[in-house]
């Protein structure tokens, strides 16, 4: 019996050492793009795109949970390994489109914190440089690694959504309805809205992020068994963040017809229906996740590119050992700031293109992976098990067909 | 299997000076295969060509060149791949390769089926697009092609390509990316890494020996082989580290980021890890083994000879902030009575680190700090001298439960190179050393993405 407690408290010890990757990753998913996605799918479909969480949350727990199993195994980031078994023409296309679709990624995050603090009446010529700023300091100065644990503490504040849609008094009985009932529209905005929530939720850079923070972990194979718990949890938190944004809104504004394009609309139009306590937390969580993906996304982006053609990179190099790591990271903030700070700057325009570089560039991605993990000379005994290659299979195909057809749809017109 | 070569040193004489024509061609801005006895050329050029049969029909299509390991990478084979017979690899005497107008055509006269020494090196496989170490550079790096050379005794791998020249050159534009610059009146950069001056990593990784394969990376001093180590995967650095020999692996360990020295400790078999942590002083070690699982700490811990752990436990006790956490337990005490040449047959014996040698601590028989001789002192007093006599009895100490932040003004107050680190009672518990201070000073909050 004491034999038995101890060793469930040696396992719940480990547990709580491994715990981070998976969860980390989770929240950064939750970012400036995610949230304006989630926002616009609960005002425009109600409740009616919920039930596509649950697919979201399948394909997410199976792809990271590769992810992570490549690094543990390999301990080489993904980025390499795509180096080191796809060739250099795939890594060129893979790294120059993620590239442009993570300063258009980091755009929206800047787009983010303009929309959060007008929310509080502060204009975005002054937010946005003084986050830029702080942000790029953040990083080269060195302090991110204890700023890291902050943000994830911050990013519990992402569960105020869950209080901003407490607030709405939604039908709790049409919202577990609409998880098990799917009703799919067949047109172009409903498809379009969907294959955005999947690939918000499933963005590229997040399959690099999951990887080099289960090395940078230094996880062991031993231990393999609670990562994947870490990876289950760290999805399920994104995916129940996003559900209650979606129920925020659509048991608000999608119920009063209010059209938003942003997800600082959103903040605001909740006020003469919820409160304007809830949506000051609206506006609050904007920020705060935008500011954490700010500060992440620019450096990963610049990190994967570097290491996959081999330039130094890391922000412990200093600038004369790494140029281009770090012009690069300039470039990547200086570019998005600039657009966000143009007036008028077509920030819808730019979360679709982001999305659009992002559906075509996953399937990519994926392909690699699958490829990569059902390698024997790389993984070893740790290959994909049957079912992984289902589901990842499945995923890629489900994933080109919707790009198609969606791309066919726009052409139609 | 051995490469088949002309013996040592005949070879040497030989090779030396072709090298070095090599190498002036290599560098040099001629076109390629302008020189008609010699020709160089590219990996990426001829990796997926066509490979005919000597009446001129498709054979097959070249997948990989083989080399053999050694100072002196003679091409001995190839992987062809064939339509029906699929991947075969095959002896490089049977294959010759040619270039006309900027087309290379390889051709198999005959195939002769080869069996390779154990340590060849795979150009694609094992080289192309994977990382190496550059020897002289210090730095790890990722190959974007390999350089042959094609001279009278055979064809050799002479030089990797880790510039941005040779990236291009794999994406298909490299030509168009020159004459784009040449407008702007500048060249790309191109950067060749010499066979010679590389290390390649070629699986099983397990085989891996320094003293012969990795021998290259034995020149370097510990603290650039800790560098290298950082840049590379945890197994690739494992491997190195089963490879080093204690006494060297102890020293890297040293000079190696805590995130390292734990998952390196971590995935090491425990005896090592205790073998190495014996050779490494206490106080490093006790600093190590507090970044550990305590469990895995404890390990380690009961594997060491217990004299050494004892000390190390002890060092462990100490918080983070406490000058103890600091110290060392490795210095140099006498007795009052000694006389100085008593005291300099010791230190003969002993033979300190230069750290250590500069202060000499008087101890009296209950171990309490009395005094201190200083190295100038002990050499020019005459041999029958006694310490007592030289000895200085005003001493500077610090307690080992004394914040850290306080010994950086009794240092630079007073110049000194190291520190006595006493308790409560006075007796003496060991050395601060100014360089232990400054690392901790100056210790980066690192960190890889």
């Amino acid at each position: 019996m004491a034999a038995k407690k101890t060793t469930f408290i040696r396992n719940l010890l480990i547990f709580l050492a491994i715990l981070g990757p998976g969860i980390i990753t989770g929240s950064v998913d939750n970012d400036a793009g995610g949230i304006t996605t989630y926002s616009i799918a609960g005002a425009q479909y109600g409740y009616k795109l919920l039930w596509a969480l649950i697919p979201a949350f399948v394909v997410l727990v199976v792809i990271q949970e590769m992810n992570a199993r490549m690094g543990v195994v390999t301990g080489k980031g993904l980025a390499d390994l795509i180096r080191e078994n796809a060739g250099v023409k795939i890594t060129f296309f893979i790294f120059m489109a993620l590239l442009a679709a993570d300063i258009l990624n980091t755009t929206t995050e800047f787009g983010g914190i303009a929309g959060s603090t007008q929310v509080f009446g502060v204009s975005k010529y002054i937010s946005v440089p003084i986050a830029a700023v702080f942000v790029w300091v953040l990083v080269v100065k060195g302090t991110y690694q204890s700023v890291e644990k902050v943000f994830l503490f911050f990013s519990v504040i992402l569960l105020s959504y869950v209080v901003s849609a407490v607030m709405a008094k939604p039908d709790w009985k049409v919202v577990g309805m609409a998880f098990v009932r799917p009703e799919i529209d067949l047109n172009f905005d409903y498809m379009a809205t969907f294959i955005a929530m999947i690939g918000t939720t499933i963005a590229p850079w997040m399959q690099f992020y999951m990887q080099s923070s289960v090395i940078e972990k230094g996880l062991k194979l031993e231990d393999y068994r609670y990562t994947r718990w870490d990876v289950t949890i760290g999805a399920f938190v994104t995916v129940l963040v996003a559900s209650f944004i979606i129920i925020a809104c659509a048991s608000t504004l999608h119920v009063n017809n209010v059209v938003i394009n942003e997800a600082q609309d959103a903040a605001m139009s909740l006020k003469p229906f919820a409160g304007a306590l809830s949506s000051y937390v609206f506006a609050g969580g904007l920020f705060v996740a935008s500011i954490f993906s700010a500060t992440i996304l620019p450096v990963a982006t610049a990190f994967y590119v570097c290491e996959a053609f081999g330039f130094e990179a890391g922000i412990d190099k200093k600038l004369k050992e790494a140029p281009q790591f770090y012009t690069l990271y300039t470039v990547i903030i200086a570019i998005s700031v600039i657009i966000i700070l143009i007036p008028n700057s077509p920030l819808i325009a730019i979360t679709f293109w982001s999305q659009a570089l992002n559906g075509v560039l996953l399937p990519v991605v994926l392909i690699s992976m699958m490829l990569i993990v059902n390698n024997k000379e790389v993984m070893g005994q740790y290959t994909n098990k049957p079912l992984n290659n289902i589901v990842g299979w499945v995923t890629v195909v489900v994933l080109i067909g919707l790009s198609t057809i969606l791309l066919v749809l726009s052409f139609i017109g | 299997m051995q490469c088949q070569n002309l013996d040592g040193s005949d070879r040497n004489h030989k090779l030396l000076p072709l090298l070095s024509r090599l190498k002036a061609f290599l560098f040099s801005d001629k076109p390629e295969g302008s020189v008609t006895n010699m020709t160089s050329f590219y990996l990426s050029r001829i990796l997926n060509r066509r490979v005919l049969n000597s009446d001129g029909q498709a054979f097959g299509v070249l997948k990989d060149l083989i080399v053999c390991n050694g100072e002196h990478p003679e091409l001995i084979a190839c992987i062809v791949k064939q339509k029906d017979n699929g991947l075969r690899i095959l002896d490089w005497k049977g294959f010759s390769i040619d270039k006309e107008n900027n087309k290379y055509t390889i051709e198999c006269s005959r195939t002769e089926d080869i069996a390779l020494p154990e340590d060849a090196v795979y150009l694609k496989k094992h080289i192309l697009d994977k990382q190496i170490v550059d020897i002289d550079g210090v730095k790890v790096v990722r190959v974007n092609d390999v350089r042959l050379a094609a001279v009278s005794s055979g064809i050799f791998a002479v030089a990797v390509d880790v510039g941005l020249e040779g990236l291009l050159r794999r994406l298909g534009f490299a030509k168009p990316a020159k004459s784009v610059m040449q407008i702007f009146g500048k060249g790309i950069s191109s950067k060749f890494i010499l066979w010679s001056n590389l290390e390649a990593f070629v699986p099983p990784l397990q085989n891996l020996k320094l003293s012969t394969k990795l021998s290259k990376l034995n020149t370097l001093h510990p603290s650039e082989l800790a560098d290298i180590i950082e840049e590379l995967d945890i197994n690739t650095r494992t491997a190195i580290f089963e490879a080093l020999d204690n006494e060297r692996a102890a020293d890297v360990l040293e000079e190696l980021e805590s995130d390292v020295q734990v998952s390196l400790l971590n995935k090491m078999d425990t005896g090592k890890a205790a073998d190495l942590l014996e050779k490494m002083p206490a106080d490093e070690a006790a600093d190590i083994l507090d970044d550990l699982q305590e469990d895995r700490a404890e390990e380690i811990l009961d594997e060491m000879e217990k004299e050494a752990s004892e000390e190390v436990r002890e060092l462990m006790e100490y918080e983070d902030d406490e000058v103890g956490s600091l110290m060392t337990t490795d210095y140099i005490s006498f007795k009052e009575s000694a006389t100085v040449e008593d005291t300099i047959n010791e230190l003969r014996r002993l033979k300190p680190e230069s750290d250590t040698i500069y202060y000499l601590y008087v101890l009296d028989n209950d171990e309490r700090l009395t005094a201190t001789v200083s190295l100038r002192d002990l050499i020019v007093s005459q041999p029958e001298t006694q310490l007592s006599e030289i000895m200085k009895k005003k001493i500077i100490y610090v307690l080992d439960t004394d914040p850290i932040n306080s010994l950086m003004e009794i240092i630079s107050k007073y110049s000194l190179l190291a520190i006595p680190v006493v308790n409560e009672e006075r007796k003496m518990q060991g050395v601060v050393i100014i360089d232990d201070l400054v690392y901790e000073l100056l210790r980066p909050k690192r960190r890889k993405m």
